[in-house]
């Protein structure tokens, strides 16, 4: 169900320097430009300390480049302000992390919740589409477990239903599968690429796992900031 | 948000606690001191009916306002003749003198009563006719060896018609109950004709008298002309003691609720110290919240709610704490004063200690909304 035809993320001559002007300056992304498809599946590979992280923060507007342009569904973030980029992160990006990031005094139904609930829907609302998605996760007997008494590949399943509660066009993930054993990172993977695949989510994923080449239709390659292989798997 | 707020507070029960105490006892500070001045206030208020149109007059030094009127009530010494050069001064309608007894053996905030002597037929003077009898009858023309009782000598002492009273070795009947006016004087009051209590402290003269003007508007003029028509006398009108009595007062409002508000103050602080090592552990979650598409202002209003919340607990809990705190000084002021919790002074401390729970929460709150998500997220 590949849309293929519209260009969901647009990176045009990006670079990325922390600390610019003092001393402890560090240049991570270095004219950075490619364009993602909308349904596609990229991964980005390259050493620590690539930049793989930066990258992946821009995408999902929780860094700002420090010159070039970005487009996320065709809005160039570089022209928005704090709570316009909270808008883009809340409706069209949903974030999976390598540590889950739940939160802990909430349970699993809670946590998916309060993603619908900062973008507005009411309880009833909210309750029964994180109710469905958990579902959908194969997580409905643990609704009201919270992240604790969870295992990793569950909590990551919770973390994948908070990442779609408010039915985004990006899925981006930082390393998801680096805390999760081999085979239940490999049903998360084989989840990801179902979501792809069925549902039409366009999936950025950041990874070591050398699995991936299964999984991905493009891997970009990253050292030192720089693209140095970009094509399909 | 707001269940979200009780749970996160709910984490850290021991702090949430000890920060609630903080603000508790603020709160019930501010309130328990503030029910002393304000029944004072109400005390104050009630008595002046008693000089409201009429001049109080005292021999001696004059001046030193209310506390120089309680010394002078002891020493005060008028003679019939002032009585006389009273009555002549012009739009005097009548003169009303009287004696005071108290019972000097015990101390002050355990006083039960005072005994006042009047000369009967002037008895309304004193009392007021809109006060009647709760038992009884009113002192009559000729009286000797009886009195009327307050309230609360009655319920004091429980006493009835019909019993005696013992006044400085002499026993008077007792043929009528006053019923409750909420006049101090009143209430405690163990009224005996003027010439029995003349008799009993062996005195010819008198400690006060009451002027009553014909006029109501003329009380300040007549006031003036009594000082002018015997050097020895001086006089106090309604108009002034309330003037002085509402200046003791504010300063006792301001003593007793600053002391208060600074209790609550470092309540305030304690809740700004809770919220500031909240939004510490809670870097990653906020992190979150913001990636997940919370903004700056929902991250500020979610941590406003829960120092709110953790002030307005402490507050109520402040408050009838305060309440039973007016009433303990009621029970130990033994009729002295009535500590009052108006619904203004209830109301006012809950809203100081919400103010205290936004001003402490502010900073914290700023700093989690300032909070970068990708710092946050990074912090192992
Ligand atoms: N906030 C920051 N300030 C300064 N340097 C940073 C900051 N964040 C990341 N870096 C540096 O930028 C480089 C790239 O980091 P990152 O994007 O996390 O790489 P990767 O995810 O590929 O390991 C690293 O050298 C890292 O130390
Ligand atoms: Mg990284």
């Amino acid at each position: 169900m590949n849309k293929g035809n519209r260009y969901i993320v647009k990176a045009e001559n990006v670079f990325k320097v922390y600390n610019p002007g003092q001393e402890n300056e560090v240049k991570v992304l270095n004219n950075i430009d490619f364009k993602i498809r909308e349904g596609g599946f990229l991964s980005i590979i390259g050493p620590s300390g690539s930049g793989k992280t930066t990258l992946l923060d821009i995408i999902g507007c929780l860094l700002k480049p420090s010159s070039g342009r970005v487009f996320i569904d065709g809005m160039d973030i570089g022209k928005l302000d704090d709570s316009e980029l909270a808008r883009i992160r809340g409706k069209k990006i949903g974030f999976i992390f390598q540590q889950y990031n739940l939160i802990h005094s909430l349970t699993a139904l809670e946590n998916v919740v309060l993603a619908l609930r900062i973008m507005g829907k009411s309880k009833q609302e909210a309750r029964r589409r994180a109710k469905s998605l958990l579902e959908m996760m194969g997580l409905g007997k643990r609704l009201d477990h919270t992240p604790s008494q969870l295992s990793g590949g569950e909590q990551q399943r919770v973390a994948i239903a908070r990442a779609l509660a408010n039915d985004p066009k990006i899925i981006l993930g930082d390393e998801p599968t680096g805390n999760i054993d081999t085979k239940t990172g490999e049903k998360i993977l084989e989840l990801l690429k179902h979501l792809n695949r069925e549902k039409g989510y366009t999936i950025i994923l950041v990874t070591h796992d050398p699995r991936i080449g299964k999984y991905s239709d493009r891997i970009i390659h990253l050292i030192d900031g720089e693209i140095v292989k970009d094509g399909k798997a | 948000m707001l269940d979200i707020a009780f749970r996160n507070i709910k984490r850290q029960k021991t702090r949430t606690i000890l920060t609630v105490l903080g603000i508790m006892i603020g709160i019930a500070a501010v309130v328990s001191l503030g029910s002393i001045s304000q029944g004072m206030n109400i005390m104050m208020e009630k008595s002046f009916e008693l000089v409201a149109g009429r001049i109080m007059v005292f021999q001696g030094e004059g001046a030193a306002g209310i506390a120089g009127m309680m010394t002078a009530m002891s020493t005060s010494e008028i003679t019939e003749e002032q009585i006389e050069t009273m009555i002549s001064v012009s739009g005097v309608k009548d003169v009303v003198p009287m004696s005071m007894y108290m019972d000097t053996s015990v101390n002050m905030m355990q006083l039960g009563w005072v005994a006042i002597g009047i000369d009967p037929v002037r008895l309304n003077y004193f009392k007021g006719e809109n006060i009647l009898m709760y038992d009884g009858r009113e002192l009559e023309e000729g009286d000797s060896d009886v009195a009327i009782i307050g309230k609360d000598v009655a319920d004091k002492y429980n006493l009835e018609v019909g019993d005696s009273f013992t006044v400085k070795e002499a026993d008077f009947d007792i043929v009528g109950v006053i019923e409750r006016s909420d006049i101090q004087d009143i209430d405690m009051g163990v009224i005996v004709p003027i010439e029995d209590l003349k008799v009993l402290l062996d005195k010819d003269t008198y400690q006060m008298a009451f002027v009553i003007p014909e006029d109501v508007k003329d009380t300040e003029i007549i006031a003036e002309h009594i000082e002018d028509a015997d050097e020895d006398l001086y006089t106090m009108t309604g108009k002034e003691i309330a003037r002085q009595a509402s200046e003791i007062l504010d300063q006792i409002s301001i003593v007793t609720i600053g002391l208060g508000a600074i209790a609550a103050i470092v309540g305030g602080l304690g809740v700004m110290n809770t919220m500031i090592m909240a939004v510490l552990e809670r870097r990653r979650e906020i992190g979150v919240m913001k990636a997940i598409g919370a903004t700056n202002g929902m991250v500020l209003q979610q941590i406003l709610i829960e120092s709110a919340l953790i002030s307005l607990i402490g507050g109520m809990i402040g408050i009838a704490l305060g309440m039973l705190g007016a009433f303990g000084i009621t029970m130990y002021a033994g009729g002295m004063l009535k500590a009052v919790v108006t619904p203004v002074l209830a109301v006012g401390a809950l809203a100081f200690a919400l103010c205290l729970g936004l001003v402490g929460g502010i900073y914290p709150a700023w700093k989690a909304a300032k909070l970068d998500p990708v710092e946050a997220l990074r912090y192992e």
